[in-house]
């Protein structure tokens, strides 16, 4: 290798060399910890913990085996994986649906709806969860909304599931949005009004060429939205119910509240593992469109 | 295969005229070119034909009834677009097809017609083939057949060829030239490029500014051109101004022995000689001397440098850079106002 | 004869809706009704709960099924900014965003140029192996982590914030910034090292201008990333170093809603002001761009 590629590999080694140490490092002892490695760098956590399960040669496996068999993490497991598939449906529905509205609208109301779309983006997480559960909440404005206008009583969503679905769709929108738009553009009017030209009706335009020449932008949102969801902690804490919770917040649970961060650690692995597929699917995703990209030159 | 009529079509984009009155009628199977430097018009018309724009007035008639009520799905008029706009994601034969798919035909004709208008255009082995393994010609093929398997009434094709390097342009323009005549279909298309334009088409609409300079064979645009703006345009032109003098025209102060005109006219004109009209004669012309000589193949381009100015002569004799000769023209076209009034006549 | 390239001016001028129509066709009602239904439905989902929040900050007494507070106040405002602590935590949140920045700015903007231009091998694999450390749930990662940073003397330290709150940007910093690097055309930058420019300076006046507006995006989303982190600034700055999110919680868990809502809207107002700044850069198609590997 000639000695500036070296250089630059060296180079683009730092911040690589930063997130093995303060977050690879770390997670490999996360995974030892829950394995039941507790010496070493796991001791200062080790001290914390309640009901340590400890190796005397190899991994041991008691402490997923208590956690699989708990209830209430298989009640939080399965919460955790129906707000994740929801929320990202929805936010891949409601992005594709804003997308296309941008793409093939024109006028000042394509402005008002660029702006507002990305607000989110810039209102912290602690901040748009609380004022999402306030509004709401029981007695919150859309119930008083539903009530005034509607007559009807609205419970309200708040500190429910499907209050934590709506908060996470509220902060994943502008990432979507800003995707789906992208990939949108980039698809070239020629190409749609070839379409028109041969008679297909908006319907089949959509269906058979905006959509599949999109793919990999729906796919890096989906994926990168699943990641973010599944790992969430702030907007199921503020808005989720006590019980059954997101895995996040039940991994916080059991380090803080029940002194037990075997179990904690154990649970972020496996989030770990899910998020990790999703991961898988990304880079996959992401290298069958290069190569049908490069292959086909 | 129809006829279609364009009556006094208006556009205006941007704050300007971009369309102009214009007027225009294809007849049917003919084959017209929409000719023009960028900025004529000439695509913006192409399109409000297609339906992907509307005139702001005007009338257009497809075999006498308006199409102007039409979208582009529902119009019988089918598109080259100038970059193919081959859907990347589908290969050759699904491009084809997707026009028939939309119309549900049943699949076994949908193979049929495909195939053969892929035979048509001599892809048929390219019919698994995706867009992106193909050469721009064929890419271009795939969206005439595209078009073709339509069978609609009137075929457009924008700038077809410009994506072409020059050789290639050569041997596609031929074969859609080909393709038309063969299926007979009423096609328009769109160009800058004037020899492009001359070769293949039945007529010519040369556009310039949102008008039409003149509508013609490409014979008649070359010998007559009817305006000032298409003598120039259209092949090389010396462009002079003088006035008629006896039997020729004078500028700057030399008379150029020329063709008689059937009657005088008075006042300064514009004066334009085809280089092939400039003749070299050992005398009784006007004197001047070589100063430059271009190398055509079977022919040369020289410049004359004399009184009346510089002047480009096509001849086949071999006259070197420096020699003194004498010229004379033997056909001019006069100008007042842009617009052609005398075509001299050929006399000697 | 010319060989004009022709300009595709013609064609940037067509609008879309192309052909001709008597005017307000039943398409065109139901496009405007559409779009007015999209407004209303993202104006209440989006800014509803804003809004709210907002006038909670200027309410005395509201009470269900009042659409609108009964009475209004500015007490609260008082109580909020003359609070000592509040004013502390805003400060800090302002040093931090800042300082988490450059750094990361530091570390990660010449490896994004490494990625872009040079090839070497396991070039993709750093690139996602960046990615997939975010896949760990921040909230696992924090716990373990605070074992880590106890050992190194960092807990509770100015430094141990800024490295938690780095965490956040480092792959936000690699990519964006690489794809607005590889964007700019290689013959630029062939151009100036022709005319002499070393390669200093040829990336100081003719890549780094040209990747300005993907980096500009990157800069922001990392600022607005150390402002937003709460869990590990929480884990790892109590009790000495609180920032805004940090104090919020507490806020929310034991004050009374016009407290929060006050402090929400300062907590806020400066990521606001960045919004209106910065809005047409983050609408360009530098984001999209940067999360596409090559």
């Amino acid at each position: 290798m000639r000695k500036s590629n070296v250089i630059a590999m060296l180079v683009a080694l730092i911040p690589i060399v930063f997130i093995a140490i303060f977050v690879g490092i770390p997670i490999l002892m996360a995974i030892a910890f829950s394995l039941g490695y507790t010496g070493g760098p796991n001791t200062t956590v080790a001290l914390l913990d309640q009901n340590l399960q400890v190796t005397q040669s190899g991994p041991i496996f008691s402490v997923y085996s208590h956690l699989i068999s708990d209830l209430s993490f298989q009640k939080d497991f399965w919460s955790t994986i129906w707000v994740t598939a929801l929320s990202v449906v929805l936010v891949l529905l409601i992005g594709w649906g804003l997308a296309l509205y941008m793409r093939f609208t024109r006028g000042w109301l394509v402005n008002i709806v660029s702006s507002l779309y990305i607000v989110p983006l810039f209102i912290p997480v602690v901040i748009a969860s609380y004022a999402l559960v306030t509004f709401w909440n029981t007695n919150g404005f859309m119930s008083a909304l539903i009530e005034n206008v509607l007559h009807l009583h609205f419970a309200g969503i708040g500190y429910t599931s499907f209050g934590v679905v709506v908060g996470q769709v509220w902060t994943n929108i502008p990432f979507a949005v800003l995707m789906l738009a992208s990939g949108l553009q980039a698809v070239p009017d020629p190409l749609i009004e070839a379409a028109r030209d041969t008679g297909a009706s908006q319907l089949t335009i959509l269906r058979r060429i905006i959509v599949p020449l999109n793919t990999l932008p729906t796919m890096i949102v989906g994926t990168f939205t699943g990641i973010g969801v599944l790992g969430s902690f702030t907007v199921p804490d503020l808005m989720g119910p006590t019980a059954p919770t997101m895995l996040g917040v039940s991994m916080s649970r059991y380090y803080q509240s029940f002194n037990e961060p075997q179990l904690s650690t154990a649970v972020a692995v496996i989030v770990f593992l899910l998020a990790a597929g999703l991961g898988a699917l990304y880079v996959w995703a992401n290298i069958r469109s290069n190569r049908k990209a490069g292959a086909t030159q | 295969m129809a006829k279609l009529v364009l009556e006094g079509i208006v556009k205006h984009l941007g704050g300007r005229p971009v369309v102009n009155d214009l007027h225009l009628d294809v007849k049917s199977g003919e084959m017209i070119c929409l000719l023009g430097a960028s900025g004529c018009g000439k695509t913006t018309t192409l399109r409000m034909i297609g339906g992907f724009l509307a005139p702001d007035a005007g009338r257009m008639l497809l075999d006498d009834v308006s199409i102007l009520h039409l979208p582009p799905e529902k119009r019988p008029t089918a598109m080259v677009f100038q970059q193919y706009a081959l859907w990347p994601h589908m290969d050759v034969f699904h491009n084809v097809a997707f026009g028939l798919q939309v119309r549900r035909v049943a699949k076994q004709e949908i193979r049929r017609r495909v195939q053969e208008v892929l035979k048509l255009v001599r892809l048929e082995q390219f019919a698994r083939s995706y867009p992106a393994q193909m050469s721009g010609g064929q890419q271009q093929r795939v969206a005439l057949a595209r078009a073709l398997v339509l069978e609609p009434k009137l075929l457009l094709l924008d700038e077809p060829l410009s994506n072409l390097d020059s050789k290639l342009r050569i041997q596609v323009r031929e074969e859609i030239q080909e393709i038309q005549r063969r299926v007979g279909i009423t096609a328009i298309f769109v160009t800058h490029d004037q020899e492009e334009a001359l070769s293949i088409s039945d007529r010519v609409a040369v556009l310039s500014e949102g008008k039409l300079e003149q509508y013609a064979t490409p014979d008649v645009l070359y010998r007559d051109p009817a305006t000032l703006y298409v003598a120039s345009f259209i092949g090389t032109m010396n462009l002079l101004r003088g006035s008629v003098q006896g039997q020729g025209v004078a500028i700057e102060g030399t008379v150029v022995p020329c063709a008689q005109f059937p009657a005088p006219i008075d006042g300064t004109l514009d004066i334009a000689v085809r280089p092939e009209d400039v003749r070299i004669v050992d005398d009784g012309g006007v004197p001047a001397h070589v100063i430059q000589r271009i190398p055509r193949g079977h022919y040369q381009e020289l410049v004359l440098s004399a009184q009346p100015g510089n002047i480009r002569a096509f001849v086949s004799n071999d006259i070197r850079v420096g020699e003194q000769v004498q010229f004379l023209f033997q056909r001019a076209l006069l100008y007042r106002d842009e617009k052609l009034v005398r075509a001299g006549v050929a006399v000697s | 004869m010319s060989t004009l390239r022709v300009s595709n001016d013609e064609q940037a001028l067509t609008p879309r809706r192309a052909y001709s129509s008597r005017p307000l066709s039943t398409t065109q009602v139901v496009r405007w009704i559409i779009s007015c239904v999209i407004i209303l439905a993202l104006v209440l989902f989006i800014l509803g709960p804003l809004v709210i929040l907002f006038l909670w900050a200027f309410a005395d007494a509201w009470f269900y099924p009042a659409l609108l507070p009964h009475t209004w106040t500015f007490s609260w405002w008082q109580q909020i900014l003359l609070n000592g602590d509040i004013g502390h935590s805003i400060l800090l949140s302002f040093i931090f965003a800042p300082v988490v920045t450059l750094v990361s700015a530091a570390i990660c903007l010449p490896a994004a140029y490494a990625f872009a231009r040079f090839k070497f091998p396991g070039q993709r694999a750093f690139m996602v192996s960046l990615f997939a450390t975010n896949a760990f749930p921040k909230m696992g990662l924090y716990i373990v982590m605070a074992g880590l940073l106890y050992t190194f003397g960092l807990m509770d330290t100015f430094w141990g914030v800024v490295l938690v709150q780095l965490l956040n940007t480092v792959v936000v910093m690699t990519w964006i910034p690489s794809a607005a690097f590889a964007a700019v055309p290689r013959e630029l930058e062939d151009a100036a090292r022709d005319a002499g420019a070393g390669l200093w300076t040829t990336f100081w006046r003719v890549t780094l201008p040209l990747a300005r507006s993907g980096i500009m995006v990157a800069l922001i989303l990392s600022f607005l990333a150390s402002l937003d982190e709460a869990q590990g600034t929480f884990l790892v700055g109590s009790p000495d170093y609180i920032t805004m999110p940090t104090q919020m919680y507490t806020l929310v868990t034991s004050y009374p809603q016009q407290a929060a809502a006050v402090f929400s809207i300062v907590l806020s107002i400066p990521s606001f002001v960045l919004l209106l700044l910065v809005r047409k850069y983050i609408l360009g198609g530098t984001l999209a761009a940067g999360f596409r590997l090559r």
